[in-house]
């Protein structure tokens, strides 16, 4: 990569440097460039530069000639980057002049057209004059000014990319038309105004260029190695390059959808495509279904059709961007129906919606549904989760009689007091006793396993009533006798004694079982 | 970017790797970047850059044609990406970390395909370290830069979805970077190319830049199925110990936490131990990360305490860990309790909270033993025959000493929990007499491993 600077180094002569730029670089730090989005807006205008007979110009920037990007290739048609007077001492005509300066005053200046693409235009129009021998011919006072004919073509450009299939290509007009001028450069071709119909065109082929180049697939003679050969294979399994070379899909346009929908029930489908309006209910009617699902439920307590209904709410809510004490409500409702009849998968949906809601600072029920969350993750052992909760909770709310209670079970069970456990199982705020149902049952096993091999030679049953909150002794003989313990009871004088140290090993197996699968719909 | 090229050559040349990985580094001083950047046009970087990937090398040494393109599009797209850095370093106004992240994923790519199809040899891997680690960076500026403007409220693509996803639309950029490190994953465990020339060489690196963005993702399950796609194929892997340390020291210490974190702690310390004793002795800050994983652990499975010189050089750690074992070591719960909660916030960012709380019991153990030891010998049955500690305690001892150590009245049932718990995790050998309101302990051995 040779660039003709004043005074290339013989390779070898570099410093040893990693990196070393030669600071004597002649270009100064030109701010035009701007984002890659805009290819050519960026490079810097001087490839038009004014010719050195040109009258006090005002418009041109100084720096424009500082552009020592010769990398002339591309630009070899007419206006070469380095003007060479001595060379060729153009005399351009005084309808010229007045022709560029009429189109850089203010009052004519568009604020929609860069300057970038003025100097581009006007350089394209008067070499073109120039090189068609048209300079003294043209009626220059006649001409469409610069950013004129920047417009039209842009008006053109839209037009044509509505009419043709083009569309995967996405030349949005502005970048179209700065596009364009780069492939104008390197072909000669005609002014805009000569041959519209081609524009797209020449926009087509330039940005194809702009795209990766396509990997050949020729075999090369180099390619000896076990290696790219195999890599070879892959490819052609692979058919090609298809996967790393998808096309973007189109980013969704549209803000939220605006619902339109009237109707107050509505089953739930998942979405394949973007949401239709009419189908969506806006808050207003959401409101009147919320209250219509209530007296449902109340009266036909029926939860496959509730649960529908409420996903279809939420749906409608998600589209919509709708996040407020309206939508906390819902979410809330559903968790609250979701846990009651153990349906753990919707309620898990729930509350993790309902905890960003709350993060998001809108009220609700947030002590409550915060104390479930530690529950719940007792319950699914999700140790992780379980101290992100402890970090996310503020020291005033690990005073809230809920969360503390939650907290309380928590550190009970940590430390194998079961016997507080049982007590605070006793005493759950709110619905917390649907959660601590679903694993009570495992934790008695654990206690009971701790029993049999602490108290020899026996315990009286009513102990175990009490200690495991069983509802009566009969209920705790049923559990004992529900994993085969029948010969570890035995009827004294009248009493009922639990013979732990006969017992051994026999509930250690369904306890481990029991604290090995936590398998819940909706749980990752 | 002439320079850029000949460091290029010069690497292709010598076939060094790391020297060539420096050529795709945005860890420049700004001017270098200005310069690279400002040596080509946007008409002409192509062109210019292929020109020189080609007469880079010459003669026995030509690059194949499938490669000088293959590099043409890196460099293309680190030319670009610098392009979309620069403004971003100045925080000029119209700069985007999005944008970055979006260029620099594309010099990704470019190297992805290189390696796929175009002829990269493994050699060259330093090259996806450093841009995969530096496209990490740019994705968490850009989910940074995104989070602070949120009223922009870009969420599209969330679109099909029946609730919305808050983690998703906060982590954005930082997942997509998990995805593109996944590929990468697969681009080097897929190569089947014998040993010496496999790109399973850059596996470690990859996976641990991977935990950690699975860390930060608040995913840390994820790496489980990083470490069951591995073992998978531990087979036709190289060693782990024939990697460089660095990448051994992160892999065991990232290995280690996972167990850590699933209670799986004598693996956990396995794991840590092996991170622990390859760590460079002068890597203060791993060590002391090591350690604070390493110190639970140990503590939980084999009951000792670290040593004062363990935590000497670690201040840090010292007042993490020293007032909880100083509870422990006298037994005293109710000061155990309250240094716990003192500490709360500090172990529960360091997600060692739940572990440390299982240090009570080693506690109460300790106060339990005092107990015992209080209760003195028993009268010997015969004269001058061997001295016996009293076994048979009553339990209201019990109750009143975890009284007055935890400073509430307990009543004998929740003690009885308690004790109950010692004798089932082994703790303390005996058993609860309870109808005679005795405890009878071991005559040999009634605390295992503490001496009596």
């Amino acid at each position: 990569m040779q660039w003709p600077s004043a005074q290339p180094p013989p390779p070898g002569t570099q410093p040893p440097a990693p990196y070393p730029y030669s600071t004597a670089t002649a270009f100064t730090p030109v701010q035009v460039r701007q984002t890659f989005g805009q290819p050519y807006a960026a490079a810097p205008p001087a490839s038009y530069p004014p010719p050195p007979a040109y009258g006090p110009l005002p418009t041109h920037p100084p720096a424009a000639p500082l552009h020592t990007n010769p990398a002339a290739p591309l630009t070899a048609a007419p206006p070469s980057t380095t003007p060479e007077p001595a060379k060729k001492k153009i005399d351009w005509p005084e309808s010229v002049r007045n022709y560029v300066q009429r189109s850089f005053q203010t009052s004519n200046l568009d604020p929609s057209v860069s300057r970038a693409e003025m100097e581009a235009k006007l350089k394209e129009t008067i070499s073109y004059a120039n090189d068609q021998g048209h300079m003294y011919s043209i009626n220059w006072e006649k001409m469409p000014l610069p950013q004129e004919m920047i417009k039209e073509e842009r008006a053109r450009a839209r037009a044509l990319q509505q009419a043709s299939s083009f569309s995967a290509l996405s030349i949005s007009p502005t970048s179209g038309s700065k596009k364009r001028k780069s492939t104008d450069f390197g072909e000669g071709a005609a002014p805009p105004w000569r041959n519209g119909q081609n524009r797209l065109e020449d926009r087509v082929t330039f940005s194809a260029d702009k795209r990766p180049a396509p990997v050949e697939d020729a075999q090369s003679k180099n390619q000896s190695k076990f290696q790219k050969q195999l890599e070879k294979r892959q490819k052609r399994f692979d058919g090609g390059y298809k996967s790393t070379y998808r096309e973007p899909t189109p980013p969704p346009s549209d803000g939220p959808v605006v619902g339109t929908c009237e109707t107050l029930e509505k089953r739930y489908l998942r979405l394949t495509a973007p949401p239709v309006p009419s189908v969506v209910r806006p808050e207003r009617v959401l409101r009147q279904t919320l209250e219509l699902l209530k007296r449902k439920w109340k009266k036909e307590q029926n939860y496959s059709y509730i649960c529908d209904q409420f996903k279809s709410m939420r749906q409608d809510l998600t589209v919509q961007r709708i996040k407020n004490e309206f939508t906390v409500e819902v979410y809330e409702i559903h968790a609250r129906i979701a846990l009651e009849k153990g349906d753990l998968g919707e309620y898990n949906q729930c509350q993790t919606q309902l905890k960003a809601l709350y993060k998001m600072g809108i009220k609700g029920k947030s002590i409550e549904f915060k104390a479930y969350r530690i529950l719940y993750f007792i319950h699914t052992a999700n140790r992780t989760a379980l101290n992100d909760v402890l970090a996310d909770l503020t020291a005033a709310e690990k005073e809230e009689e809920a969360i503390k209670h939650a907290l309380d079970v928590r550190s009970a069970l940590a430390l194998g007091n079961y016997h507080r456990f049982f007590r605070l199982y006793n005493d759950t705020p709110n619905m917390g006793a649907y959660l601590m149902d679903m694993f009570v049952g495992r934790e008695r096993l654990a206690a009971i396993c701790n029993i049999c091999k602490a108290y020899k030679p026996d315990v009286p049953l009513r102990f175990v009533t009490e200690e495991l909150y069983f509802e009566s002794d009969a209920d705790a003989a049923q559990f004992i006798l529900d994993y085969q313990g029948q010969d570890l009871l035995e009827d004294r004088n009248g009493t009922v004694v639990f013979l732990t140290g006969k017992a051994k090993e026999l509930f250690e197996g369904p306890r481990k079982a029991a604290f090995s699968r936590v398998d819940i719909k909706g749980q990752i | 970017m002439d320079s850029l090229i000949r460091t290029f050559s010069e690497a292709q040349t010598s076939r060094h790797g790391y020297q060539l990985a420096q050529t795709l580094s945005p860890d420049l001083p700004q001017q270098q970047l200005q310069a690279i950047w400002q040596s080509c046009g946007h008409h002409d970087a192509q062109n210019v850059i292929k020109r020189g990937i080609q007469n880079s090398t010459s003669g026995f040494e030509k690059l194949p044609k499938d490669e000088v393109q293959g590099w043409s599009d890196v460099y293309l797209a680190y030319w670009k990406a610098i392009g979309e850095l620069l403004p971003a370093l100045n925080q000029a106004p119209q700069a985007s970390w999005t944008k970055v992240y979006d260029a620099w994923k594309e010099l990704l790519s470019a190297l992805y395909r290189g390696y796929i199809g175009q002829g990269f040899e493994a050699w060259s891997i330093p090259c996806l370290y450093v841009v995969a680690k530096n496209l990490r960076i740019f994705a968490l500026k850009a989910d940074e830069e995104r989070n602070n403007n949120v009223a922009a409220g870009d969420t599209s693509g969330q679109i099909f979805q029946d609730d919305f996803d808050p983690e998703s639309e906060q982590h954005q950029k930082l997942e997509d970077c998990a995805r593109q490190l996944n590929r990468i994953f697969t681009l080097c465990l897929n190569d089947r190319a014998p040993l010496e020339e496999s790109r399973k060489w850059g596996i470690y690196y990859i996976i641990n830049l991977l935990f950690k963005t699975y860390f930060k993702l608040n995913s840390a399950s994820l790496s489980k199925n990083i470490l069951k796609t591995l073992s998978a194929y531990r087979g036709d892997m190289p060693p782990l110990s024939a990697f460089p340390k660095s990448q051994q020291v992160t892999f065991k210490y990232y290995e280690g936490v996972l167990c850590f974190l699933e209670e799986n702690y004598h693996q956990a310390e396995e794991h840590l131990t092996h991170a622990w004793s390859l760590c460079h002795k002068d890597a203060m800050k791993n060590k002391e990360l090591i350690l604070t994983y390493l110190v639970p652990c140990h503590l939980l499975t084999t009951h000792t305490l670290p040593s004062k010189k363990l935590l000497e050089p670690y201040p840090r750690l010292q007042k993490l860990f020293l007032p909880l074992c100083d509870c422990i070591k006298k037994g005293q719960l109710h000061a155990f309790d309250l240094a716990l909660q003192e500490g709360e916030n500090e172990f529960v960012k360091r997600r060692i909270y739940l572990s440390m709380e299982r240090g009570r019991d080693l506690a109460l153990r300790n106060l339990l033993r005092k107990v015992f030891i209080a209760g003195g010998f028993e009268e010997p049955k015969t004269e001058g025959g061997p001295r016996l500690r009293r076994t048979r305690i009553p339990i209201a001892e019990f109750v009143a000493a975890i009284s007055l150590g935890s400073k509430k009245a307990m009543d004998t049932d929740e003690v009885e929990c308690h004790m109950a718990n010692m004798i089932y995790k082994d703790m303390m050998k005996g058993y609860i007499a309870r109808e005679r309101g005795f405890v009878v302990l071991s005559k040999s051995g009634a605390f295992p491993g503490t001496g009596v």
